[in-house]
């Protein structure tokens, strides 16, 4: 799930909360006569970025501040590759594109992005700031495509009414005995007929393959980059993830059944008692703190079968597609969008929207090391409601263990090629073996048309 | 692409309407109504299941999140908020604006060429008239898909994709459906007119402008409303021609909020439905202005001739 | 098709008449320089945005082409790779299935309906109305409309056969049920051809009914001897439009389930239409020569079954004219 980070205040105080202008832009700089760097008066836009929410705001600003004399247009809207790769094509893309980290190795093998050494060199980026496996996810064939922003990690969250009153703990829904994973997860999981009113355990396939996998040992892409889909263990990591939604009422029902959730809202799954535990990002967590303050959440780190903790990472980046106009100022603008001091002024901001909203202080999840911890040390305090706090480390943790699903040049055919997989096994068309063998030999002839 | 077009032999002529309850008039009243009460009953319910739809959007649109999926015919909590929610999420009122400009362009353009192709089809003989002809119905049946990808080529190739200008940019050029079927009507007209107006010293082209589309504007409104209904309604070449959210047409905005809202993102679906309704009104309320010349264009359709 | 008007006048030797029998040239230049002008914009048009494109399409589909590098001569290759694609059987797999469930369903529902409407009298003015009233709605808005409706587990739809005992499928997320969601969502927007249908029975004379009931013909009988054969017309009509309609499907199945981030996590199968797969591979990869392949494809079926149709209808439509 790759829900961009504006949903932090979605969630909580709706869309009406967001303050900034509906015409598509947020406009700023303009005519001022700026003594800046930068040299005369110009303009960058972007695509991918949504609607930036406070911690975005407050980079947004210290760009602005760094460089009074760029006007700034954000295009709303989540990355869209079909929208992407026609701008590319039609010779007139945006200066920026903010997506996934996973893309980043197709999207230069195919020539729509550009390398971006020369220009970090020129405004002195420091890329060893950056956390290692997100810049690896950004580098194809030693050269650098991306300059990496968020580092999500996941984890277990709980509904820990649910829990009690099944009286079982966090530990019993640990994803380090299968067996008793599954066992658990058929226990909390209710129905009544064909309608389903609880889900006990949901492993969020497609999506989270890398994290089952990887909890039995394997990677999805070779460390060279090819694919590694029909691997055994991924196989049997596939079959036991379906084995819990066949358990839990079979995929149909349970994802329709999922459909109707508020994930959002203050009348989330959590709160309505509609699910037990399911693995997550971390940012879930800030959302259920403001939707949901009371909740009593419960969670556990992910851990690979023999105990050890594991999770991946993966997280956004930004990048300039070939052919953009202006690419000075974009990478001025990567530069102060990662800076640790820019991120030091979001956790700022976003403490300021804590305690307007009374509210805790739940991690900015940078993929700037230094930042991300400067940030913690600075605003992550016990709350007094454990259950938050707990998650709140858990994830803190994990930051550290956590690891990507290593680049390629066909990452985003690869990707494609085990997601349908997955899709063909919950839909019931093929089993987990077969289905993967066909996703293997998909990904390998495009990784081989690629390589 | 609308579901379908019903309108062929657009003639228009005043008996249709008669026609069209033949049976009123032959039998005494107070028997026919008992013995229609079934059917009205039966219709009665067709109707509401057609009309019900509309109503839950409705509804779902002003309900908070956590009502949507309750089917309650009326929220327990009335959340106008949606509505401003979308107006501050997405640049709903340039959307609105972009699709009026874009429908409108789209209409009066093809409802003009098509016409001037129309007359010449209808009123000149000229040689190889019939083949052209042939060629222009023959273009009715070749599916918008199978060009779609050169003609993007074509358009980038001056420069215009990324701009709305190819929304409607065909439509300079005509359509073969409008054409064939403003043929019909201008076929219709008696030839004296042209005649007498010929002997008055009239050009060709005055014939066109002063007579032949003066009498034709029943057929000339169907052929705007439904090129407005076509264009309003259009997702696929929005899709691939527009990539800057504020050269959206409304269809293509509702879509990027749907996948920005919807289906196993934020689901928050009372937003979605908010900004369905806001794409749907101003369709309706055509429909509700030009309903009879629709209605009427279809109903005279000749079933018999298909 | 022509409608012929008594008050045609003699033959004006100055004009020529549209109906004129062939053979009997009176063409005068300017008239034909005229009514080129008249035709220019269509002529331009023809060549400009149908036949050039269909000779680039050609073209392209021997191609490797991904608008970013120059197109690379590949042969028949995009061909021979499309006879194994598997998601193009399963494209056309999807597309002809869902025809197949939609179009007679559509014609059957439509021509019901349409025979109720013909005989309430001027009641059928306002239920027409309302029958039409979904054609009049944006696709993508019906389609995200729909998706909450089908929804299997808290849907309107199942809630109401729920009422009446019925255990509602998953429509939207079973892949078995998501062709029958589609339809359904489609059947929604059947009142174009609800118009037609009526436009066509109002104009069957009555006498014909009366008399075959003087013979005795039951109404089943009146109805496959006379309805079925006077309104044959516009059923055939209404099947080629509907069929090349159905084969063409795109809005909403793409606006339910592809496009965005979300939606391609959980792309499913069973909604793969051959136009949106077509898209995909044009715009969404940028594999234009193959897309290319992929559209000569789509055009050969639909002319097939065009014809195949045309052919049938040969055999079974009614024109009153051949009697």
């Amino acid at each position: 799930m790759t829900i961009d980070r504006r949903s932090f205040l979605f969630g909580a105080s709706g869309v009406a909360a967001l303050t900034l202008a509906g015409c598509g832009g947020v406009k700023s700089g303009g005519s001022k006569s700026g003594s800046s760097s930068s040299g005369g008066a110009s303009s960058v836009t972007t695509q991918g970025f949504g609607k930036p929410d406070d911690v975005g705001q407050a980079r947004i600003d210290a760009f602005k501040k760094a460089y009074p004399q760029v006007t700034v247009r954000i295009n709303e809207g989540d990355f869209d590759p079909q929208q992407f790769l026609s701008s590319v094509a039609s010779g007139n893309p945006t200066d920026l594109v903010y997506l996934e980290r996973g893309l980043i190795g197709t999207y230069a093998a195919k020539g729509a992005l550009q390398p971006l050494d020369d220009l970090i060199s020129d405004v002195d980026i420091d890329t060893g700031q950056y956390r290692k496996p997100a810049l690896k996810q950004v580098t194809v064939d030693d050269k650098v495509y991306g300059i990496p922003e968020f580092y999500n990690t996941r984890n277990i969250l709980i509904n820990g009414k649910a829990l009690r009153e099944a009286g079982m703990s966090p530990q019993d829904l640990s994803t380090t005995d299968w067996n008793k994973l599954h066992a658990n997860a058929a226990k909390l999981f209710r129905a009544s007929g064909s309608k389903i009113s609880r889900i006990g355990f949901d492993p969020k396939l497609p999506e989270f393959l890398p994290l089952w996998a990887k909890g039995n040992g394997a990677d999805l892409v070779n460390e060279d980059g090819s694919p590694n889909l029909d691997d055994p263990k991924i196989i049997e990591a596939l079959t036991f993830a379906y084995s819990l939604i066949q358990e839990q009422g079979g995929w149909s029902k349970f994802k329709a059944f999922r459909d109707t959730w508020d994930i959002f809202g203050s009348g989330n799954e959590f709160v309505k008692n509609q699910a037990v535990a399911f693995p997550w990002e971390g940012w879930y967590v800030n959302v259920l703190v403001q939707s949901s303050p009371n909740l009593d959440l419960q969670s556990v780190q992910f851990t690979d079968r023999q105990g050890n903790p594991t999770s991946f990472c993966d997280g956004s980046a930004w990048a300039i597609p070939k052919g953009a106009k202006n690419t000075k100022a974009a990478v001025q603008w990567m530069k102060a969008m990662t800076a640790t001091d820019t991120w030091l002024q979001a956790g700022a901001a976003r403490a300021k929207t804590v305690e307007k909203n009374k509210s805790i202080f739940t991690g900015l999840w940078t993929a700037n090391t230094e930042a991300d911890h400067q940030v913690h040390d600075k605003y992550v305090k016990p709350s007094g409601r454990p259950g938050f706090d707990q998650a709140i480390n858990n994830y803190y943790a994990s930051t550290e263990s956590a690891f990507a699903i290593n680049p390629s040049k066909a990452g985003s055919e690869i990707k494609t090629a085990w997601t349908d997989a997955v899709n063909r096994v919950l839909a019931g068309q093929q089993g987990p073996e077969q289905a993967l063998k066909q996703a293997q030999s998909e990904a390998a002839k495009a990784y081989s048309a690629v390589k | 692409m609308p579901a379908i077009r019903p309108l062929q032999n657009a003639g228009l002529e005043p008996e249709a309407a008669e026609r069209a309850t033949p049976s009123a008039r032959t039998l005494p009243r107070g028997r026919l109504t008992l013995r229609r009460l079934p059917y009205l009953a039966l219709l009665l319910f067709a109707s509401v299941l057609f009309l019900y739809p509309f109503v839950w959007l409705i509804s779902a649109s002003l309900k908070p999140r956590t009502e949507v999926f309750d089917n309650s015919l009326l929220p327990h909590t009335w959340r106008w908020a949606n509505y401003t929610d979308v107006w501050n999420y997405a640049p709903v009122l340039q959307w609105i604006s972009n699709s009026v400009v874009v429908a409108l362009t789209a209409a009066v353009t093809v409802t003009l060429s098509s016409a001037l192709v129309a007359f010449g089809f209808a009123y000149f003989r000229f040689p190889l008239r019939n083949v052209l002809f042939g060629l222009v119905l023959a273009t009715m049946m070749l599916p918008g898909a199978a060009t779609m990808i050169p003609v993007y080529l074509i358009w980038h190739r001056v420069g215009l994709t990324g701009t709305q200008v190819p929304l409607w940019g065909q439509n300079l050029f005509g359509s073969a459906f409008y054409i064939f079927l403003l043929r019909q009507f201008f076929l219709g007209v008696p030839r004296e007119y042209f005649e007498a107006a010929r002997v008055d010293g009239c050009s060709f082209f005055g014939l066109f402008w002063r007579i032949a589309l003066p009498l034709s504007r029943p057929a000339l409104i169907v052929v705007l409303v439904f090129e407005i209904q076509a264009s309003w309604t259009d997702l696929l070449r929005p899709l691939i021609y527009l990539q800057d959210p504020n050269l959206f047409t409304l269809p293509r905005g509702l879509k990027a909020v749907i996948d920005t809202f919807g289906n196993g993102g934020e689901q928050h679906w009372e937003i979605i439905m908010a900004a369905s309704l806001i794409a749907t009104v101003p369709l309706i309320a055509l429909f509700a202005l030009a309903q009879r010349h629709i209605m009427d264009g279809i109903a005279s359709q000749g079933g018999r001739k298909g | 098709m022509t409608r012929t008007f008594p008050a045609r006048p003699a033959e004006s030797p100055a004009l020529p008449a549209a109906d004129r029998p062939p053979g009997k040239p009176r063409r005068n230049r300017g008239e034909i320089r005229a009514a080129y002008g008249f035709l220019s914009p269509w002529i331009i048009g023809f060549v400009v945005f149908t036949a050039a494109p269909m000779v680039i399409s050609l073209y392209l589909s021997f191609t490797d082409y991904d608008q970013i590098n120059a197109p690379n001569y590949v042969g028949g290759e995009n061909y021979r790779q499309l006879l194994q694609d598997p998601k193009v059987a399963l494209a056309l797999r999807n597309t002809l299935i869902y025809a197949v469930m939609y179009v007679p369903a559509a014609m059957a529902v439509a021509l019901a309906l349409a025979m109720v409407l013909n005989r309430v009298g001027r009641a059928a003015g306002f239920f027409r109305t309302v029958f039409y009233l979904p054609v009049m709605t944006p696709t993508v808005a019906a389609a995200a409309l729909f998706l909450l409706l089908l929804n299997g587990q808290k849907g309107l739809i199942n809630r109401s056969l729920a009422l009446i005992g019925v255990h509602g499928p998953s429509w939207t997320t079973d892949s078995s049920w998501i062709k029958p969601g589609l339809a359904l969502t489609m059947l929604w927007g059947l009142g174009g051809t609800v118009v037609i249908y009526l436009a066509a029975l109002q104009q069957v004379p009555k006498d014909l009914y009366e008399a075959a009931q003087l013979d005795g013909a039951g109404s089943i009988a009146r109805f496959r001897r006379i309805t079925l054969p006077m309104i044959s017309g516009a059923l055939f009509f209404t099947m080629i439009v509907l069929t090349i309609h159905s084969l063409q499907m795109f809005d909403q199945a793409y606006t339910m389930f592809f496009g965005g981030q979300q939606n391609s996590t959980y792309a499913n199968d069973a909604a793969l239409f051959y136009v949106i797969y077509l898209f995909q591979q044009a715009f969404g990869v940028l594999h234009m020569g193959y897309a290319s392949a992929l559209a000569w494809l789509l055009f050969g079926i639909i002319i097939l079954i065009t014809a195949v149709q045309v052919r049938l209808s040969k055999r079974f439509v009614y024109y009153e004219g051949e009697r």
